[in-house]
């Protein structure tokens, strides 16, 4: 069973954004912090990929009409 | 945060562990040159108990302790002409590991060309003795500059630290800590100690820090307040050498700090110190070798200079560093940058690649690049250095001043 703060942490990014694959074993998931946003540095091991998934308040505008 | 079971891969050096394989792949100092005599002395490297010494011939080997008759410890021995006798009933190995003898076995026996003790390959350099533990060929030896620069003078201190060697690497990507743990804890020192002036170089705060993934490992590169990108200490930067050193320095003096991991919460910590002034040195007669102390006499960590407030700063995160109760932010990224860059090598040895920093081709040199000017003048920044690092712990701090044709400071 996970601790909180294990599942706090997976929360944040399971899966690889491009790919999809479970960030497992070999992948690279580290959480830090830009002001109130939470954002995951998320390496994946099976694409290569190196992003940052960022969970924050999603605030959406449109452009002024 | 990093979670429990990434922070265990990232920290776990020994055999059959991702970070132990990964670190497998690369040459270690094992000892100082002092060390590797005729009397046999135990050393723990990467989780594992060896035994140097050095035979009569001159030859080094490092077997693992244990030897393979009745388990005794091989430090427990004499060096002959060639090799290295147990203690306990005399079975004698060559540095390959070979059984050359079982002096109670009977004569015409075989068995010991059925016996082989753990041997691992050893070569000398610059005053190190470096091991190979990983799976051969093992790749070349680097030869980085300040090891086989024949126009330098050399000495080297070193530290057991009780602590696990990837937070002390962290440092070296963690810019900020200097103006912090050097400037304002370092000056608060100085002021409760009667001593009004501030350090002038470590109290500037950081306008701009990089960080850039190289050939070596990565490239640091800061522009403080007052300075400009023109400063070689942006165009320039200096590095972390992957997986286990950072190269510090200017004005002539640079040294490589090397992070040996002795296992999983103990790391020797060695201060490779080069002195180069213009023209270059006379010859060395032999490298000094000194221990760098961690307490002062009434048994407190000693923190009056930056080196040992960065050893309490790296000892105080714990044994090994909990990382999954830390809260890293924007100004962690070089140490998030790491850490990355050991995952992606860890992979790439799962995938039976040649890590980053392996080299297979013989070479004469591998130059690194690193600031030569820094912080005002030459000589007030080696007086600074020569006071406020493991130098001032050298038996040839003296020499170094009339070496460089510097005046003695005040402060010796």
């Amino acid at each position: 069973m996970r601790s909180r703060l294990d599942v706090r942490y997976w929360v944040g990014a399971r899966y690889c954004p491009g790919c999809g694959s479970v960030l497992g074993d070999a992948a690279f998931v580290q959480e830090f912090w830009s002001g109130a946003d939470r954002h995951f540095l998320c390496w994946c091991a099976a694409c290569q990929l190196m992003c940052t998934v960022v969970i924050g308040a999603l605030v959406g505008t449109e452009p002024e009409r | 945060m990093l979670s429990a079971e990434k922070n265990e891969r990232l920290t776990r050096v020994g055999p059959g562990t991702p970070m132990g394989e990964l670190l497998r792949r690369y040459w270690w100092p094992v000892a100082t040159h002092d060390m590797a005599t005729r009397v046999p002395v135990k050393r723990r490297l990467l989780g594992e108990d060896l035994v140097l010494y050095r035979d009569g011939s001159g030859t080094v080997g490092l077997l693992a302790e244990q030897c393979p008759h009745r388990r005794a410890a091989l430090w427990l021995g004499c060096t002959e002409d060639v090799g290295l006798r147990c203690g306990y009933h005399g079975w004698r190995f060559d540095a390959s590991g070979r059984c050359l003898e079982q002096p109670g076995e009977p004569v015409e026996s075989t068995f010991k060309e059925r016996i082989t003790a753990t041997a691992y390959p050893v070569r000398e350099l610059g005053g190190l003795v470096f091991a190979y533990l990983g799976p051969l060929p093992a790749p070349e030896l680097p030869r980085y500059d300040l090891f086989v620069w024949d126009d330098a003078w050399r000495d080297i201190g070193h530290a057991e630290l009780p602590c696990n060697f990837v937070q002390i690497m962290e440092n070296s990507v963690d810019p900020y800590h200097v103006e912090w743990l050097h400037g304002r804890y370092g000056n608060f020192l100085r002021e409760l100690g009667g001593k009004d002036a501030p350090l002038p170089v470590v109290s500037k705060k950081h306008v701009k820090v990089a960080f850039e993934v190289f050939e070596h490992g990565i490239l640091k590169r800061r522009v403080l307040e007052g300075h400009t990108e023109e400063d070689e200490d942006w165009r320039v930067g200096h590095p972390l050498v992957f997986p286990h050193m950072l190269r510090v320095g200017a004005a002539g003096l640079a040294t490589f700090q090397i992070r040996v991991p002795i296992d999983d919460e103990n790391t020797w910590h060695v201060w490779y110190q080069t002195y180069r002034p213009d023209g270059g040195a006379p010859p060395q007669e032999s490298i000094p070798v000194y221990e760098v102390p961690l307490l002062d006499d009434r048994g407190e960590y000693l923190r009056d200079y930056v080196d040992g407030q960065d050893i309490v700063a790296w000892i105080t995160q714990g044994r090994i560093s909990d990382r999954s109760k830390e809260h890293l932010g924007r100004s962690d990224l070089g140490v998030i940058l790491l850490r990355r860059l050991y995952a992606e090598q860890m992979d790439a040895v799962e995938r039976g690649e040649d890590p980053l920093c392996t080299f297979r081709e013989p070479h004469e040199v591998i130059d690194l690049p690193m600031e030569r000017e820094k912080f005002g003048s030459a000589v007030e920044f080696r007086q600074l250095w020569t006071r406020e690092s493991s130098i001032r712990y050298s038996p040839i701090k003296d020499e170094i001043f009339e070496l460089f044709g510097d005046p003695v400071p005040a402060w010796m």
